[in-house]
Formats: structure tokens, C-alpha cells, sequence
């Protein structure tokens, strides 16, 4: 074993030196092709980076999409099938059933996320005493790894009495002649439960890009309008959200791919029925060996992520306010 | 920079990539034998041992159990190799199928029962047929090990694994609340009726009669009732006969159902294991391996009788796992006889074995530590009796995904009363079938 590790060792050290050998090849050769000295240095240095992002990222990229036309198991050379398997998907109800409840999840948590957030934000923006602190506490929990959350929220949704939930809204319920709802064992509570779990993460790195947004927004705007007899909703309309719509922007794009990707959350909390895409794309690439049915999943996400992503794009430049941009 | 500077660096890269490229085929991880290594164990210098790796879903107490109980001797006596563990208790299938695909795979592994058809039917496993017929061995006879456990090994007739454990389910009991209601213990004179209504008999208050919860499977149930979920021929899954449809009623008469066990939300509250464990509910039907103390580690009074008989057998459920080896192992001659003695290890270290001969009282209470030798020692003549009437599943290479539809269409619906058994039943068969090879 310490053999092992002895030759380990020598093999990353032989890359190291690999890698610098390939960088200075690359200076000379730049320079040789005419390059200046600071521009060779540049794309020199950045080439382990370059190398690093070709391989461990655009060839897998690349390889699942060339696996999503394959029948590929894990275990054994994949089989081009062609869109053998976006074929399937188009008839596998499951993938249509997690779909619906990803596509759902998104739309109710990305704007309620949205505004939630902007809410602490301006709260945490005003000039309250210990505000560091306030900060600090608002952001906690965001630090927390996503399965901890899940399993937390799993604990807290109990349908029974040492549920947190349900023990304090019980009498709630119960004024309506009802009973709390079973959460994560009712299918028609499911999403509903991953909706208020997701409220947990809304005071973390969201807040503090729409705090530092806020930030941001130039004082001498408010006190013009204070001056022109401007109130509080009024600034908030007509300054704070358009001064601050660069930063909704950013975090609208977060926020789709974040909750489109949905995944720790559905993978440790059994739902009764079908559950998030990502799940499903897991299950049936390491449950079922079904990998390249599992990478044309992947692909269908992408594109779906792709699409509503361009659609924010291009309608940002009706809602999105760029400082010293000039409106054609 | 010099030209001969840069013919310098280029040399140094190319040797560096050189030698680096040329590791991985010499002596890739933990070297020679190991799967990475083609030509490993076969040119090893003489002399020196040939090491194996083994990668097991062992927990941090098991993986040094096995370790100090099993591996250290088998490395100090004998010269040939060494068998080196690797511990993956998180995700475990994930990360060896990741291996496995990456050509990194351990030349031996550990397989739960519903895997082993489905590596060996993708080309993953090294079928070690021909290879255990050399060995002279007990532990590589596979007419030893019982019939019904041996043949998750098998796949298409041949053997792909040696079967390290077989836990027979075996109904533990409380003698305690048995004792505060005046009721005789569980014995084999209990049938499904007599079961049924002493565990309504123990339920008062917060105390439950027995406990389940998709475990113990209820496979357990349609085979007692005469039924069967996949044909022995993997021909056809067969879950809407009229015995299936029995036990599977059976089950659900129980599951859930506060008259005798408790609820879904009550078990998701207070644990299922852990109620038994406090004295809630006084039966729970778990493995024969299974050890019951309190928070305090203290070892609790739990006895154990065979489950009870159904309308046309006693059939209990066997968990049951084994070790593979690598379909890329460098040298398969010596990767038999080493599986052969980590198979023997194993067998006197885990209950119950599932080699006929070692399924006996004196080794079952010697493999335990002295904290449970009380405990097992009340429970070990049931554990005997239940092996003698446990079974696996049929398994078919796509398990996972029959376990899984099987759950969702049928299982889940019966016990969330979403139609009755028949129903069910009937519309799951065919989905069910339309994954058998």
C-alpha cells in the first residue's frame, strides 16, 4: 500500500510537471506565431484551466449528448439507437408526471423566492441597530448542505403531533372543521411540502445579491424624489425595483436553473408518487443502468432551461434597467 | 527562451505524459491483481504477493470487523496475495457502477441479492463456474450452500458469486408485554389466524401488537399463501393468483392498520424498529442477525420464534448477499481461491451462513460478541428452524425496476387503499412481465 501511495504521489507530480511543460510549449509557440509577451503569458497561465474546463467539462458535455442516442448501461460499450430514446420519453408517463411536478415547483417557488427575498433584502437594508447580525442570521441557513435542509423539513412536516408544522397550524385547521394536511405522504400535498421547504433557502445568497443591489441604488435618486414629495411606496415603485431590476434579473436566471435542477431535496424525502426530473434522471441512470435514457433526459432539461432562459433574455430589455443605457 | 529550452520542455512534458499514461497499465491503484492492472497479477516478481481489492458497503464497526476477524488472518496465512478492503458505505452501487465503468471497478465486491443477474447479464461479473470446480474447498461446492440461496449467485446456470450471508426473517417477540397480558409466546404451532389476532389481542394505547411497514416484504406472505411474484423459470410474474392475492391480502389486512399495528404516520414519528426497541409494539419480524438494545446500549430481553405458518408453508424471506469478483480481474485462478477463503471468513463471521453445514447453534453463537451471546442464545434455535424453510427472490437482471414498479403499482396502492388486491394486481402483471427477460 505505501507503495501505491509512493507511486500515487510521483504520478501527480508528473502531471505538474506535464502540465508546465505544455504551458511554456505554448508560450513559445505563441511567440513564435508572433504573439506579444503579455498576451502568450496570458493564454499560457490560463491553460490548465482551459485543459481542466475541455475535460472534465465540455467532453462530458459533449459524450452525453452522443449517450442519449445510445442505449448505454454503465456496465457495457453503448449501442447508437438514434432518438430511440426521445422516442420513449415522449410516451413514458413517468417522465411527463415528474416533469409536471418540476415545471410546478419552479413556477411557485422562482417569483415567490423572488419577491420573499427582495423583501428581506430592503428589510435587512434599513438602518436598524446590529443589522451585521441580523445579516449573518438571515443568511445561516443558506449554509447548510441542501440533503441537511431536506431532511430537516422532512422532520418538521410530520403529519403527526411532533411535526412542527402541523402541531402549530393544528388549531388553525381545526377552526375550519379540518385537519392539517399530511405533507409528504399525500400526493396532493407533495408539492406543497417542497414549496415551504424552499422558503428555507430564500434568506440566503439571494438576499445578499438583492442587498447588495440595493445598495447599490444611488442615495441622491431617493432624495430627489423626497424633495419632489415622493413616499415610501412611491420610491420603492418608481426607483428601488427599476434601480434593482439588473439584480432580479440575475437571480430570475438562478432561480430557474436552481429550481428546474431540483434535486437533493426530492432524492431524500419518499414522496407517495412521482418525484422531481432529476430524481427520475438518477434513478434510471444508476438504479435501472438506463444511462443514456437518463443523458436524453439531461438534454431535455437543458433545452427546457435553455429556452426559458433566452425567454427571460429577451424580455429583459423591457424590464430590465441598465444604468447609462440608452433606450433605442 | 531558447529553442533548446523548449525542445527541453517538450521532451519533459512528453516523458511526464509518458510515464503518467503507462502507470495506469502497470499498476493502476492498489496494484498487480487488481482489475485496472491487465497484466498485474499475472507478471507479478516472484515472491511478492498479489493484492486484491475488495469494496463493500461496510460501515465504519463492520469494515473493521471484517478487517480484524476475517482479512488480517487471511493475509497473514497465505503467501499468493493480499486482500485489501475498501469501505463505501454512502452510495455504494452508484459509486462501484461509476468504478465498474471507469475501468477502476475492485476486483471483488459485495452484491445484495437483486443485483447480482443484472451485473453478471451486462458483462460486469467473472462467472467462476468452471473456476470453483478446482478448488477442493467446502466453501467453493456450490451444492453445499442452500439450494435457495445459491441460486441468486446464479445466473443463466451460472455462478457468479459466492453467497456470504443468508438472514432468514424470524418473528421476534417482548416477552415482557406478552407476560402483562396473559398471552402464551409466539411457537410453531402459530398459523396466520393465531398471529392475526394475538397481535390485535397486544394493542392498547400506545402499545401495538405488531409492526410493518412494506417490511417484512410481503413476497414473505404470498409465498406461505402457495403464490409466487416471478415464476421459478422468470417466465411470468404471477401476482394475481389466487394464492398471491391471499397473502397479499393478508398483509394489508395488517399494514397500517391500527386494530394491530401501527399507522403510517405513527411509524414515520416514532421509527419502526426503534418502537419495538421501546417496548410499543410487542412482534417485529426482522433478520436473524438483527440485535435489540436500549439507548443506553443495554442488551433487551427479545426472544424469537419462527414466523407463523401460512395456508400452505412457513416460507420466510432470506437476505441475502455475496461477493463477485470482477469480470476484469488480471488472474481468475488466483481471484477463485481467494474468493473461496474471504467466502470462508465471512461464513464465521456473519449469521447465518448460508453453507448447510455451518448453519448450526455453535457457530451462530460464536460469531457474536459476548454483549449479545444471551440474546442470540434464546433466539438461535428459531433462527435454525427458520432456515430451513427461507427462500430468496427470483431474480431477473432488470430487479430494480420490477422492484420498483412493483412498489409503486401494487404495493403502495394496496396499502394506501387506492383499489383492492385483485385489481391491482391484475394491472400491475403485465407491466411487471414486460420486464422479465
Amino acid at each position: 500500500m505505501v507503495q501505491w501511495y509512493a507511486e500515487t504521489l510521483v504520478r501527480y507530480v508528473l502531471v505538474a510537471a506535464a502540465i508546465v511543460g505544455v504551458m511554456l510549449l505554448t508560450y513559445r509557440g505563441l511567440r513564435r506565431a508572433g504573439v506579444r509577451r503579455e498576451p502568450a503569458t496570458g493564454f499560457a497561465l490560463i491553460l490548465p484551466w482551459f485543459l481542466g474546463f475541455l475535460i472534465w467539462n465540455l467532453f462530458p458535455v459533449v459524450a452525453s449528448l452522443y449517450l442519449s442516442l445510445t442505449d448505454y448501461n454503465i456496465l457495457q460499450a453503448p449501442n447508437f439507437v438514434g432518438l430511440a430514446n426521445y422516442q420513449q420519453l415522449a410516451e413514458d408517463e413517468r417522465f411527463w408526471a415528474s416533469l409536471r411536478l418540476t415545471m410546478a415547483y419552479s413556477a411557485i417557488t422562482v417569483p415567490l423566492g423572488l419577491l420573499l427575498s427582495l423583501l428581506a433584502a430592503v428589510l435587512l437594508n434599513q438602518g436598524v441597530r446590529g443589522v451585521g447580525l441580523w445579516r449573518t442570521l438571515y443568511y445561516l441557513p443558506a449554509i447548510l448542505p441542501p440533503f441537511v435542509t431536506a431532511l430537516l423539513w422532512r422532520l418538521m412536516l410530520l403529519p403527526t403531533r411532533s411535526g412542527l408544522v402541523n402541531s402549530a397550524t393544528e388549531p388553525v385547521w381545526s377552526l375550519f372543521g379540518d385537519t392539517p394536511p399530511r405533507w409528504f405522504l399525500d400526493p396532493d400535498t407533495v408539492l406543497w411540502g417542497f414549496v415551504i421547504m424552499s422558503f428555507w433557502g430564500v434568506f440566503g445568497a439571494n438576499t445578499v445579491i438583492m442587498l447588495a443591489g440595493l445598495k447599490n441604488i444611488p442615495k441622491d435618486l431617493y432624495e430627489a424624489a423626497e424633495v419632489d414629495g415622493a413616499g415610501l411606496l412611491s420610491k420603492f415603485r418608481h426607483i428601488t425595483v427599476p434601480q434593482l431590476t439588473p439584480t432580479l434579473f440575475y437571480v430570475l436566471i438562478l432561480g430557474i436553473i436552481a429550481g428546474i435542477q431540483i434535486f437533493d431535496q426530492g432524492l431524500f424525502v419518499r414522496v407517495p408518487r412521482e418525484n422531481f426530473l432529476n430524481v427520475y434522471l438518477y434513478q434510471q441512470g444508476f438504479n435501472f443502468f438506463h444511462m443514456g435514457y437518463a443523458s436524453a433526459i439531461a438534454w431535455v432539461m437543458f433545452v427546457i432551461i435553455l429556452v426559458l432562459t433566452l425567454a427571460v433574455f429577451r424580455s429583459s430589455t423591457a424590464w430590465v434597467y441598465y444604468e447609462g443605457e440608452v433606450k433605442r | 527562451m531558447s529553442t533548446r529550452f523548449t525542445r527541453l520542455a517538450a521532451l519533459a512534458a512528453a516523458l511526464a505524459l509518458a510515464v503518467t499514461a503507462c502507470g495506469g497499465s502497470q499498476s493502476s491503484s492498489p496494484p498487480a491483481g487488481g482489475t485496472a492492472a491487465p497484466s498485474g497479477a499475472a507478471s507479478q516478481p516472484a515472491g511478492e504477493k498479489v493484492t486484491f481489492r475488495i469494496t463493500t458497503w461496510a460501515g465504519e464497526g463492520e469494515a473493521k470487523e471484517l478487517q480484524e476477524l476475517v482479512l488480517d488472518k487471511i493475509n497473514a496465512s497465505q503467501s499468493e496475495y493480499e486482500i485489501v478492503h475498501e469501505a463505501a458505505p454512502a452510495d455504494y452501487y452508484t459509486k462501484i457502477q461509476t468504478a465498474l465503468a471507469g475501468g477502476t471497478g475492485a476486483d471483488f465486491l459485495w452484491l445484495s441479492q437483486e443485483y447480482v443477474a443484472g451485473y453478471a447479464s451486462r458483462g460486469a461479473l467473472l462467472d467462476l463456474t468452471d473456476l470453483l470446480k478446482t478448488i477442493a474447498a467446502p466453501t467453493a461446492k456450490v451444492e453445499g450452500y442452500f439450494p435457495d440461496v445459491m441460486k441468486t449467485a446464479l445466473y443463466q446456470d451460472k455462478v457468479y458469486g459466492l453467497p456470504w450471508i443468508s438472514q432468514p426473517v424470524v418473528l421476534y417477540y417482548n416477552p415482557a408485554l406478552f407476560d402483562a397480558a396473559g398471552i402464551a409466546y409466539p411457537d410453531d404451532t402459530w398459523d396466520w389466524a393465531k398471529f392475526a389476532e394475538t397481535a390485535k389481542a397486544l394493542t392498547k394505547d400506545d402499545q401495538y401488537g405488531f409492526s410493518a411497514n412494506g417490511w417484512p416484504p410481503i413476497h414473505m406472505f404470498m409465498w406461505q399463501a402457495g403464490g409466487e411474484t416471478v415464476s421459478d423459470d422468470l417466465s411470468s410474474s404471477p401476482i394475481d393468483s389466487a394464492e398471491a392475492l391471499q397473502g397479499a391480502e393478508f398483509y394489508k389486512s395488517l399494514i397500517f392498520n391500527s386494530s394491530c399495528c401501527p399507522t403510517e404516520d405513527v411509524l414515520l414519528e416514532q421509527g419502526f424498529s426503534e418502537m419495538f426497541k421501546a417496548g410499543k409494539v410487542a412482534m417485529f419480524m426482522g433478520g436473524a442477525s438483527d440485535t435489540f438494545e436500549t439507548a443506553d446500549g443495554v442488551a433487551l430481553d427479545i426472544r424469537a420464534a419462527v414466523p407463523p405458518m401460512g395456508p400452505k408453508s412457513r416460507t420466510t424471506f432470506a437476505w441475502t448477499a455475496s461477493t463477485v469478483v470482477n469480470a476484469k480481474v488480471a488472474n481468475p485462478e488466483l481471484a477463485a481461491k481467494a474468493l473461496v477463503a474471504l467466502t470462508d471468513g465471512i461464513h464465521h463471521w456473519k449469521i447465518v451462513s448460508p453453507l448447510t453445514e455451518l448453519a448450526n447453534a455453535d457457530v451462530i453463537t460464536a460469531s457474536f460478541p459476548e454483549k449479545w451471546k444471551a440474546q442470540k442464545g434464546q433466539q438461535v434455535d428459531a433462527i435454525i428452524a427458520a432456515t430451513q424453510d427461507m427462500r430468496s427472490f427470483n431474480v431477473i437482471p432488470r430487479q430494480q425496476e420490477w422492484d420498483d414498479l412493483f412498489w409503486r403499482e401494487f404495493q403502495d396502492k394496496l396499502y394506501h387503499d387506492q383499489g383492492t388486491a385483485a385489481d391491482l394486481a391484475a394491472a400491475a402483471r403485465p407491466q411487471l412481465e414486460a420486464l422479465l427477460p
